[in-house]
């Protein structure tokens, strides 16, 4: 049972992580809290949907079309809404990003209605018993995806030339635009990696379960997620999705299904009065 | 929060003191007359078509009512105190737990319930407060939000526990024998609480208590040099404005007659701050602008609905079939063209178009 337990926690886990990365790119790049990261995952479902059930693509030009459709709406959010309100006081940027997501939630919920779809692809969807542990296949898949996207994106920004563009622009605006880095093409990129990274993962919990606006509510467990990893930190959201992910799952089985919540924001509430700047974070926040 | 924002004190300097006096006395005269006018739906003898009405009824400016109250007291916390938080639903279901337990249960007076949630409100908010004393900034607006998930989690039990899934009911209410049974009773005991609030808030800003409150939000190390203790401040408005949010979440529930832990959900906390960002932040006035833009909006899109019709096209099928999405799209919209380009909200606007046909006037 608790095998099991462990299992999904952790599967599920490898998915929050990769939202919570896309997060953490974003806040790393431009300091923006975004709230929407929850419909981004959304967002990416129903490109599955669009590309998978309506428009019929082959698996393979569906995921590019995917991959691109979420690059394309991440850059044009940051060109359109993000940068107009650089340098604003954070509740502003917060409720663009709230703002944004009731927006996109409306514009999805007209275009597709308000109805759950399932989603179905060529991915594998049986399950095989493993010492004990009944595996679902796709369970599998996502969190092996999740790694292997995780990976990527690490090696990505520490060994290409882009990467260390965007790390340096990350540190520091101003030193990066003195060197010559084109601080807002960076911006954009990041906005980019960000929104795919959280569709990716959209994808998959809308295979897991299915897609509709409600999906946004297991997106958003990114936000906790990060935090709890610590806000700056890359390996530290991928360690707080996972514990999100089991901590959810033991919550929900061993305490009831409505106490999930309840225990990943009193552990969050927990981290911030302790160490608020997170497991793997560096202690560089603002203090009282 | 490093932003100015204008000082909520506004001073309508210019205009003679006849004027104002006419003026208040006019905005009183239409107050006092606003729940006829909606109920009998005539203005001197003439009777007046839904549209002409803005498609309004007493309830909507009730429920108005009650969010102004919540309003007033986010914009005090946030745009005047500088203290940003998602967890305005909470102090609501706070209050609204309060009056279960006292109204519903033990069955006390209604003056009593409204004490005691406004104390379960002060009790909530400053534990939720207690953050600010180690974290700021990003961190602080994450603990409200956690504060609200427990405190959502806490009606949850307590609602499934003692009632049922149906949710919470509660008796209509009596003012010391008064029973507010209609909307006009409602009307006016809520209007005199909201003017209550809003004089009462308005005056503490200009206190000694209120500039420090100001001066913390605009500067903060400033402030504590000149010996405002920002600590015991920024637990002391948490106190005061959820104890307003407690009474609030109680009267909503008592308005009702029904509430459950979905009601005070998280976009109930959001859309408090939409309220006060399409208002105009740190303005008392843009509180209320923001909760009446926010609650009547929707009806007046669903009276324009019902005028133009069940037609073809987009326009039609935006507002027949997906007429709660349209209303979300437009709020979402509105709050994302009023941050690029109106950060001080409709006050803001409201001040700004003013300077600008007094300067037209002088020339």
């Amino acid at each position: 049972m608790l095998g099991q337990v462990l299992f999904s926690g952790l599967a599920l886990g490898s998915i929050y992580g990769l939202v919570a990365l896309g997060f953490v790119v974003i806040f790393k790049a431009t300091d923006v809290f975004n709230f929407a990261q929850g419909m981004f995952v959304v967002a990416g479902a129903y490109l599955a949907v669009t590309a998978i059930s309506l428009l019929g693509l082959p698996f393979p030009i569906a995921i590019l079309f995917i991959l691109g459709g979420a690059a394309l709406l991440g850059a044009g959010i940051q060109a359109i809404l993000i940068r107009p309100l650089s340098g604003r006081p954070i509740l502003s940027i917060i409720m663009l990003t709230i703002a944004l997501s009731i927006v996109m939630r409306a514009l999805i919920e007209i275009f597709y209605g308000p109805s759950a779809r399932t989603l179905t692809t060529p991915l594998p969807s049986g399950g095989f018993l493993f010492a004990g542990l009944r595996i679902s296949q796709l369970h599998l898949t996502a969190a092996m995806t999740s790694w292997a996207c995780m990976i990527l994106f690490g090696l990505f920004f520490r060994y290409t030339a882009i990467g260390l563009l965007m790390r340096a622009a990350a540190d520091s605006h101003e030193a990066a635009t003195v060197s010559g880095i084109r601080v807002e093409a960076v911006n954009r990129l990041a906005w980019a990696i960000g929104f795919t990274l959280a569709a990716i993962g959209g994808m998959f919990l809308g295979q897991l379960q299915v897609v509709s606006t409600e999906l946004e509510s297991i997106g958003l467990l990114a936000l906790p997620a990060v935090v709890i990893g610590g806000m700056q930190s890359i390996p530290g959201a991928i360690l707080g999705g996972l514990l999100v992910g089991v901590l959810e799952q033991l919550a929900s089985t061993y305490i009831s299904p409505k106490a999930s919540d309840v225990v990943i924001y009193a552990l969050l509430l927990v981290i911030l009065m302790v160490r608020p700047w997170g497991l793997l974070g560096q202690r560089a926040i603002n203090r009282v | 929060m490093s932003e100015a924002v204008a000082p909520p004190t506004v001073s309508v300097a210019g205009a003679p003191a006849w004027r104002r006096w006419a003026l208040g006395a006019l905005c009183l005269a239409a107050l006092l007359y606003l729940p006829t006018l909606l109920t009998e739906r005539t203005i001197f003898g003439e009777r007046l078509s839904n549209m002409q009405l803005l498609n309004l009824g007493l309830t909507q400016i009730n429920l108005m009512l009650i969010a102004m109250l919540g309003a007033l007291s986010l914009n005090y916390l946030t745009g005047c105190a500088g203290l940003i938080s998602i967890g305005h639903a909470a102090f609501y279901a706070a209050g609204a737990m309060a009056a279960a337990v006292f109204g519903t249960q033990l069955g006390l007076p209604f003056p009593l319930v409204l004490l005691a949630s406004g104390l379960a409100g002060a009790a909530v908010g400053v534990l939720a407060g207690l953050p600010s004393l180690r974290v700021q900034g990003l961190y602080f607006v994450l603990s409200t939000m956690a504060v609200h998930y427990l405190v959502n989690f806490v009606f949850l039990e307590y609602q499934f526990r003692v009632f049922d899934v149906v949710g919470i009911p509660y008796a209509t209410p009596s003012l010391f024998g008064f029973e507010l049974n209609t909307p006009i009773r409602w009307y006016f005991f809520l209007l005199a609480l909201v003017a209550l609030t809003y004089v009462g808030l308005s005056n503490t800003l200009r206190s000694r208590e209120g500039r420090a409150l100001l001066a913390m939000r605009d500067h903060e190390r400033a402030a504590m040099s000149a010996g405002v203790d920002v600590r015991v401040l920024r637990i002391k408005v948490f106190g005061l404005t959820s104890a307003i949010a407690g009474v609030a979440g109680a009267l909503y529930a008592y308005y009702l007659s029904n509430a459950t832990s979905e009601s005070f959900g998280i976009s109930f906390a959001i859309q408090f701050i939409a309220m006060i960002i399409i208002g105009g932040m740190g303005s008392l006035k843009g509180a209320l602008i923001g909760a009446a833009v926010w609650l009547l909006l929707p009806s007046v899109i669903a009276g324009f609905a019902a005028e133009i019709g069940r037609g073809p096209g987009i326009l039609g099928s935006l507002l027949g079939e997906h007429r709660a999405q349209f209303v979300q799209l437009i709020f979402g919209l509105l709050v994302i063209v009023l941050l690029i380009f109106a950060p001080r909200g409709l006050a803001g606007l409201g001040e700004r178009l003013e300077t600008l046909l007094r300067q037209k006037g002088r020339s």
